[in-house]
């Protein structure tokens, strides 16, 4: 018993990991410049497909990992300068843009995989024992590169420049853009720091649930949800709030039957909301 | 998430739903075949309404071919009676919303004397009724399926769970030494129907259902099964469960040591694109039991997937039995031999009346035959094992069931 | 059909009023859809289509009066659309009962109710939601409600219902054709004179007030969510009246039918036909769906009409905001107007 549920935790610890990522870059959005990326699903879509193309043109699995962040960032660049920048003003419409930024990505990868579902090899395959349990080499190597984002993340923000930059444009852009800060070219770079890591969370994730044009889509309103549960406005926030969603998606079916408990997910995640809409760590100013 | 390359059932989707895919705009894809000695003498008007958009796309793709196949070679041979038989495609999108409307088109616009198609039991309970009811038009469903759908002027030409599981279950009991069965299965029809037949078959030849669970298509970690499927001491595992939720279960209960311990995995919609959504290793030893395997060695089966290659060069949209291609082929020929049997008239009635007697002698997998009075036809059934060979994988044939009978309605 | 366009949309000042554009469109797309029947009378299934549209324009008409005049972006309108259906549905298939003067009725109610219930909660409350919360509000209810109706066996789960007793009226039952057409022209024609009675009124004011300046209205006095919540029901009660057609005109329905994909396609109509008046929508509706019809048999499109869709999206949202209805009708006298609000 004790065995299954260390290795329950472990499984659980691995695909939070990669909501985490996911939750990370939409906060990161969400606080800075006040907009929720509908299309961020297919950020994460994108670098899932990353990975795949590498995999077809036989340059192997790592270098599709390593590569995803990166493209899926020149992505995010190009969408935030021409598109996004566009919807800072009103994010109710920005929600709408997105969301067709989202639609023409998922529909155009759903084409040129001609609606089959891909597996791909893990880079990392077998499993290590320890203490005669098995660990997945893959999941582990997942929640290591988290752990390694989230702090790399948090020196950036805390200890250099840039980091200040960037705390001082989430805390009050309009004294930042006084301060002689950038604040265009600070969401630019933020935008697409966020769509890297939601590609990262696409490569890291897509050789264990095969891919398809749909992924990006279970993500979305579950990373939505984290956030606004979190807090915008913070980096933990946003972190706290996966674990919680996920923490709830994974608990509830224990307690209710599957069928219920996974639209209840939602409706008690958005009555938190409700409650307490700043989320659980308020700093922000959404 | 959207159904699978081989959809049957009613798996529909949370996620497909999702996918504002299917609901902007009506999407059809209308296309007329028309042989070239087309004359204004009555040619036969078919109808095929399959996914050739959508999630389901790989599966409707395949059998659009091989029904473009099969009259092509009933048109070179003069097609039934000296009429030929002009082909219409309607896009049913995979998404049954859309079907509704295209479906319709069919029937009002080109007024099609039969329609074949539908692949997932959610599409066939939306076209139904506007071809059966409304539409006042046979309808052919050629899909493997969960049984019970004892429509009149509907004709099923695909497998049932009796031929499904009748032998295969004794099989895995007897043959194989494994009686405890676990059944993880997606929360749909189609697996909640065929998992009771399945239950009484392996309960009759004294196996055990050690659990029966349903989970979300998207479902994507699997830790609380393969515990109990430790924990239970399963040694067969009964599988229903579609992708997107597919991939992710087979790895974890690989990786679990399931296989390496002597665990069987089975599943029966599993055919040869299926084996293509997996590393190799994962599928060693997986049975399946269906009614066309590419590996069956019947010359009939052997020449037509060779006229089947030389119309479609290349094409990625293999002849496999999970895709509804075989089911279709039959429905085809069924036609062709029902309108040969009423003299060429094309009424409904006359038609059903000569579809419920009628047989096939050849076929993929072989012949099959109609049981009248049941909307079913009797088909061969053939259990097969998959092997791995450097990481390339194979079906390996090694039971063959000839005339089963669907024990349908 | 004019209540002339009043002092609820034009600003009395100054400069000569140009010639009202609006009426005249809603004269001419009524003559026109009273036509339809009879120029097609021989193509039945176009006559089925356009009845599918005068009933999808009912959706898009109720997305209307939440965006266009009141500023609720309702993500989730087919909730109540879908959910209408489905009750029809069940009533069609457990009481075998579809007489249209009482199914119809209890569509709107159920609509009405849900919509009640989700502006409740939503809006209502001693703590004011930001319009970002009620946008993600209205999704995550249209999504959750998706996938619980997806895993529910009684209600037929991913298959959804098929075969829905056909709506009838005594011992008459309607199919698509010419009569369910009229029916469905005559109460999206009903729909829409009570729309625009309301919105010309003096709750229109009040929601015009709210779409350019919430908080100014707050301080007016008025209890801006109140009003939101009214006006988020009655559209609920059009979006259920229109799923109940829906639903009979099919023959079937199903999870697609409540979640976020048909709600945004609702968004879609209503946005490239011109929100904020009412004709906008409906025009939209024919448009795309017109668009789609003709463009489907045209193998190379079809694979990417969704695409195509998207970026007419994309494309409206950031440059033409006042939709197809924006180039000829000018800004004073549409009854509302997408452009910039204060993000709140």
């Amino acid at each position: 018993m004790i065995d299954f549920a260390i290795k329950f935790a472990f499984d659980i610890m691995a695909f939070t990991s990669v909501m985490v990522l996911i939750v990370l870059g939409l906060g990161v959005i969400a606080s800075m410049m006040g907009i929720f990326n509908f299309a961020h699903g297919e950020l994460v879509l994108l670098g899932a497909y990353t990975v795949y193309l590498c995999d077809e043109h036989g340059l192997g699995g790592w270098t599709g990992v390593i590569l995803a962040p990166f493209v899926v960032g020149a992505v995010g660049l190009v969408l935030e300068r021409f598109i996004i920048r566009r919807f800072y003003a009103t994010p109710i419409i920005a929600m709408l843009g997105t969301y067709a930024i989202g639609l023409i990505i998922r529909e155009i990868v759903r084409g040129l995989l001609g609606g089959h579902y891909k597996a791909i090899p893990e880079p990392l395959s077998g499993a290590f024992a320890v203490g005669g349990l098995e660990f997945s080499e893959w999941r582990t190597f997942i929640i290591a590169t988290t752990l390694a984002v989230i702090a790399g993340c948090y020196l950036l923000l805390a200890r250099t420049s840039i980091g200040l930059r960037v705390r001082g444009a989430l805390e009050n852009p309009m004294l930042a853009r006084a301060c002689g800060i950038s604040t265009g070219r600070l969401y630019a770079l933020t935008f697409a720091f966020g769509a890297a890591l939601a590609g990262l969370a696409g490569a890291l994730i897509v050789p264990l649930y095969a891919l398809s044009a749909d992924i990006g889509i279970r993500f979305l309103v579950q990373a939505f949800l984290s956030v606004m549960l979190g807090g915008v406005g913070t980096f933990e926030g946003p972190v706290l709030g996966a674990a919680a969603v996920g923490g709830m998606a994974a608990g509830l079916p224990w307690v209710v039957i599957p069928v219920l408990a996974d639209p209840l997910v939602f409706v008690i995640a958005l009555a938190i909301v409700r409650l307490r809409p700043q989320g659980f760590i308020t700093v922000g100013r959404l | 998430m959207t159904g699978p390359n081989l959809g049957r059932r009613g798996f529909l989707s949370s996620a497909a739903a999702l996918s504002a895919a299917g609901w902007v705009g009506s999407v059809a894809g209308g296309l007329v075949l028309r042989p070239g000695w087309a004359h204004a003498a009555g040619p036969i008007k078919m109808g095929i309404a399959t996914d050739i958009t959508g999630a389901i796309a790989p599966s409707g793709n395949a059998n659009w071919q091989v029904a473009q196949f099969a009259v092509e070679e009933i048109n070179k041979a003069g097609g039934i009676l000296g009429q030929p038989i002009e082909l219409y495609l309607e896009d049913t999108a995979s998404d049954p919303k859309i079907a509704v409307g295209n479906v319709r088109k069919l029937i009002q616009e080109r007024k099609v004397d039969v329609v074949l198609g539908g692949i997932t039991s959610a599409m066939r309970q939306a076209i139904k009724d506007p071809i059966v009811n409304r539409g006042k038009t046979l309808y052919i469903y050629p899909q493997l399926y969960e049984g019970q759908e004892c429509t009149k002027f509907l004709y099923n030409t695909g497998p049932s769970p009796a031929q499904q599981c009748d032998r295969l279950i004794p099989y895995l009991i007897k043959t194989l030494g494994k009686k405890r069965f676990a059944m993880p299965s997606a929360n749909y029809v189609w697996p909640q129907l065929l998992n009771k037949y399945a239950r009484k078959v392996i309960e009759a030849n004294g196996g055990e259902v050690v659990f029966e669970e349903y989970y979300p298509l998207d479902q994507a970690e699997y830790s609380a099964t393969i515990g109990k499927i430790k924990d239970g001491k399963v040694d067969c595992v009964f599988m229903t469960i579609i992708p997107p939720g597919l991939q992710p279960f087979v790895k974890q209960l690989y990786e679990s040591g399931f296989q390496k311990n002597g665990g069987v995995l089975t599943c029966v919609y599993y055919d040869e694109n299926l084996l293509n959504y997996h590393p190799a290793q994962e599928m060693e030893g997986l049975v399946s039991c269906l009614d066309y395997f590419q590996a069956v060695d019947d010359p009939f089966s052997k020449k037509l997937q060779e006229g089947y290659a030389k119309k479609f060069p290349g094409t990625k949209y293999l002849f496999t039995a999970g895709s509804a291609s075989t089911g279709m082929y039959r429905g085809v020929k069924f036609y062709e031999a029902a309108v040969k049997a009423t003299g060429g008239k094309l009424g409904r009635e006359e038609v059903a009346a000569a579809m419920d007697k009628a047989v096939l002698t050849e076929g993929p997998g072989g012949g099959a035959e109609m049981v009248p009075g049941h909307y079913h036809a009797k088909m061969n059934m053939y259990i097969a094992v998959c092997k791995s060979t450097d990481g390339k994988t194979r079906y390996d044939i090694i039971d063959k069931a000839s005339m089963v009978d669907p024990r349908e309605c | 059909m004019s209540v002339a366009t009043s002092a609820a949309s034009a600003p009395a000042k100054g400069s000569p009023k140009p010639w009202p554009i609006l009426p005249m469109i809603e004269l001419a797309t009524l003559a026109a859809l009273v036509a339809t029947p009879f120029v097609l009378a021989n193509r039945p299934e176009l006559i089925t289509l356009m009845t599918n549209i005068l009933i999808l324009s009912l959706l898009a008409v109720s997305f209307d009066l939440c965006w266009g005049f009141s500023g609720i972006m309702s993500y989730g309108q087919a909730l109540f659309f879908g959910v209408a259906g489905y009750v029809i549905a069940l009533v069609g298939r457990d009481l075998e009962f579809s007489q249209m003067w009482a199914t119809l009725p209890l569509a709107m109610l159920v609509g009405g109710l849900l919509a009640a219930g989700l502006a409740a909660f939503l809006l209502l409350g001693r703590k004011t939601p930001t319009s970002i919360f009620v946008a993600f509000g209205t999704l995550t209810g249209a999504y959750a409600a998706e996938r619980l109706v997806a895993g529910w066996q009684y209600v037929g789960a991913g298959n959804g219902l098929s075969a829905i007793k056909l709506m009838s009226l005594g011992q008459y039952e309607f199919v698509e054709g010419f009569e369910f057409y009229s029916v469905a022209l005559i109460l999206l024609l009903i729909v829409y004179l009570v729309s625009r009675v309301i919105v010309r009124s003096q709750l229109g004011l009040v929601l015009a007030g709210m779409r350019q300046n919430e908080e100014r209205l707050a301080f007016f006095g008025y209890r801006v969510q109140v009003f939101k919540a009214l006006i988020f029901t009655f559209a609920g009660s059009i979006a259920g009246l229109s799923g109940a057609l829906y639903s009979y005109h099919q023959g079937f329905t199903g999870p697609t039918n409540l979640g976020p994909g048909l709600s945004t396609t609702a968004v879609i109509y209503c946005l490239f036909g011109g929100s904020g008046t009412l004709i906008g929508p409906v025009l939209g509706t024919v448009a795309i769906e017109l668009l789609s019809y003709v463009l489907a048999d045209t193998d190379a499109i079809k694979q990417y009409w969704t695409v195509i869709l998207g970026i007419v999206l994309l494309v409206v949202v950031m440059f033409q905001p006042t939709g197809l209805l924006g180039l000829v009708v000018s800004s004073r006298e549409r009854i509302g107007s997408f452009g910039k609000r204060g993000a709140r």
